[in-house]
């Protein structure tokens, strides 16, 4: 579409222009900077046009002239932790913190306050406070450098987020519906799984999304439970960068990698986002 | 037989008392009008007959069995709001279709379908039910909140002012649908309202609630007949009852704010008073006659078959419904009388009807 100069549409095209080239912008240079060489990523002016060189990535995965290079970062295990524990983990918090946010949304009971702070408090709490206690009772447990306690710990810190922001979007079902479908011949629970369930599914679908997001970029306590074999996708990338020097392309082609299975996992949900964002502004459950 | 027999029912939100010992019941094929104010306890009293709240006290038996702390699935009731209270996720047959599905009340599928339209057809929405719920109108959103409550056959339907939220024409012929699907399947119905023609058009007795007490239960000729407390008047009628305060002296009765007494019936103490009529009772004319009182016609109100006259005089004001040709106008004047063997006489303090010494109120 072309915009004449005295559209009602000029100016905000004109902002969203220059907002797309700030958020995308930096993304754009990543990917085009892990397909550089070493020589073309340091050229002045910088090059648009170049021989794509994916060094870079075959150093991340330890594949083609890398294979054997002592300077292959070597992703592939760490990837396959990282989307293990991330999927596990916004898996578990979404599906607890859905249980959890609807008995707060619909129950009156004792100390209900008083969960939803503690709740809201997990993601007060700096991890640096509680990391030493976390590493001991992991040690003790058995549970240091396995990809399961990583899953636990990270259900643990979204489990909080997942029940505030599940309890706001139950608390825009009507009560009604519950009290509908009791009167025709169900009972609460089958009316939570198949009435309550469907209209807040945008809702659900924006909490699993903000819970991956954390999970996947979580560094703090995955750096300290784990040290070898659990190691994480973003722990993996800071202790390698350390080992020989910063290497750019490798640096770059890393954080593409780090970058595409957030976007393809937005990319799926997007339409239950959009649902779950709307679900406010309209005033009803999505549908 | 008795379908609904409710007894002592109360109920209290905090330090509000919503319910104060209710008591009514309901017979099969009749049609009871729970009619009241807006806050009066009519929702109130519908959900604890459902099962959605829970009372303090009281009993509560749906076709001879208990059921003061059953569950709702248990009651066999079927329910229709006042918002509609459509499932979103679901289109509008699915809605329909939605109590012979469950686990309590499911039947075959074909049964479903069967009963799907036919409840559809009686409510003239069948070419609707593939129609997703955001792209019906309200009223044909009520519509199919009706059909979902008529699609099953229960002890007992509780409608909660099911029309008020439509406009009066959609109102008035869903209320005449209403009452045709009422004779035809003689269903039992507990219609809550606050709309006096909608309790008056469709139901066999008038339940009359305010501040969570039932007032009076009766039909709509003996409630006119015998009102049994001044709220009765302000509910019933339309206009309602001309309700003015006075001072008991003697065997005469002054209307405060003008100069003209009536004659008080034996056995009345002595002091204030309230005092109404019917607009029915009330003489108006156009020419002074002996006994009438002069008044000023501030307003009037067309009707279609007829009009309403607001008639203001010593800063009072009553209504009264006259023929298309009784032709004053506003500020034209007229003359009024209030006859004495139809007033009705209410307590000052508590409201309630004061029988005379021979017992007549």
């Amino acid at each position: 579409m072309i915009l004449k100069r005295n559209s009602p549409f000029l100016i905000p095209a004109i902002v969203l222009g220059i907002y797309m080239i700030y958020s995308l912008g930096p993304i754009f240079w990543l990917v085009l900077s892990s397909l550089k060489s070493r020589q073309d990523l340091f050229t002045l002016p910088p090059k648009l046009f170049f021989t794509p060189d994916l060094s870079g990535y075959e150093a991340v995965f330890g594949i083609g002239a890398a294979k054997d290079s002592a300077a292959a970062i070597g992703l592939v295990q760490s990837l396959y932790n990282s989307i293990i524990v991330s999927i596990a983990g916004t898996a578990l918090a979404t599906i607890l913190g859905t249980l959890a946010g609807y008995a707060c949304s619909r129950f009156r009971f004792v100390g209900r306050d008083d969960f939803m702070f503690f709740a809201l408090s997990t993601r007060m709490i700096p991890p640096t406070a509680v990391l030493v206690f976390y590493h001991v009772m992991f040690a003790k447990m058995g549970l240091s450098d396995t990809v399961s306690g990583l899953i636990i710990v990270t259900t643990f810190i979204n489990l909080g987020l997942a029940t505030w922001i599940m309890k706001g979007f139950f608390d825009g079902v009507p009560t009604a519906v519950e009290s509908i479908a009791k009167v025709n011949g169900y009972s609460r629970f089958y009316a939570f799984r198949k009435f309550v369930l469907p209209m807040v599914r945008g809702g659900i679908a924006a909490t699993a999304g903000f819970c991956f997001i954390f999970a996947w970029n979580e560094f703090a306590f995955s750096s300290i439970l784990s040290t070898t074999k659990a190691k994480t996708l973003p722990v993996r990338l800071s202790s390698a960068m350390g080992s020989t020097g910063i290497e750019w392309t490798q640096i770059c082609a890393a954080g593409v990698v780090l970058i595409v299975p957030v976007a393809i996992f937005f990319y799926l949900i997007r339409r239950h986002i959009l649902m779950g964002m709307t679900f406010g502004v309209l005033g009803k459950a999505g549908h | 037989m008795t379908v609904l027999n409710v007894e002592g029912l109360s109920k209290s939100y905090g330090a509000l008392q919503a319910l104060d010992d209710i008591s009514l019941h309901v017979e099969r094929g009749e049609v009871l009008a729970l009619l009241g104010p807006t806050g009066a306890g009519k929702t109130s009293t519908l959900m604890s007959i459902a099962g959605l709240t829970d009372q303090q006290a009281g009993r509560i038996e749906i076709a001879g069995q208990e059921v003061s702390r059953s569950d709702p699935r248990l009651r066999d009731v079927a329910i229709v709001f006042e918002g509609f209270n459509l499932l979103p996720t679901l289109n509008a047959y699915d809605n329909i279709a939605m109590p012979l599905r469950s686990p309590a009340y499911r039947v075959d599928d074909g049964v479903v379908d069967e009963r799907v339209r036919k409840a559809a057809g009686d409510l003239k929405i069948d070419h609707l039910l593939e129609r997703h719920v955001d792209q019906l109108s309200g009223g044909e959103r009520q519509r199919v909140a009706i059909a979902r409550a008529l699609v099953r056959d229960p002890q007992i339907y509780l409608l909660d002012e099911p029309l008020s939220a439509l406009d009066l024409k959609l109102r008035e012929s869903l209320r005449a649908e209403l009452g045709n699907l009422q004779r035809e399947k003689s269903a039992t119905i507990l219609y809550a309202t606050h709309d006096y023609h909608g309790a008056a058009a469709i139901a066999d007795r008038i339940a009359l609630i305010e501040g969570g007490r039932i007032l009076q239960i009766g039909t709509l000729d003996e409630l006119i007949a015998h009102p049994n407390h001044v709220s009765v008047g302000k509910l019933i009628g339309s206009p309602a009852m001309a309700l003015f305060e006075g001072t008991v002296s003697g065997s005469q009765l002054a209307i405060d704010g003008y100069d003209f007494t009536i004659a008080c019936p034996s056995g009345f103490s002595p002091g204030r008073i309230r005092i109404g009529w019917w607009p029915e009772d009330i003489e108006i004319s156009k020419q002074k006659l002996d006994g009438y009182q002069q008044a000023e016609i501030y307003a009037t109100d067309f009707r279609g078959v007829d009009r309403t006259l607001q008639i203001r005089f010593g800063g009072h004001g009553l209504r009264k419904v006259v023929p298309l040709d009784f032709d004053l106008v506003e500020g034209d004047q007229c003359w009024f009388a209030l006859p004495e063997k139809q007033a009705f006489h209410f307590d000052y303090e508590t409201g309630e009807t004061i029988k005379n010494d021979t017992g007549q109120a």
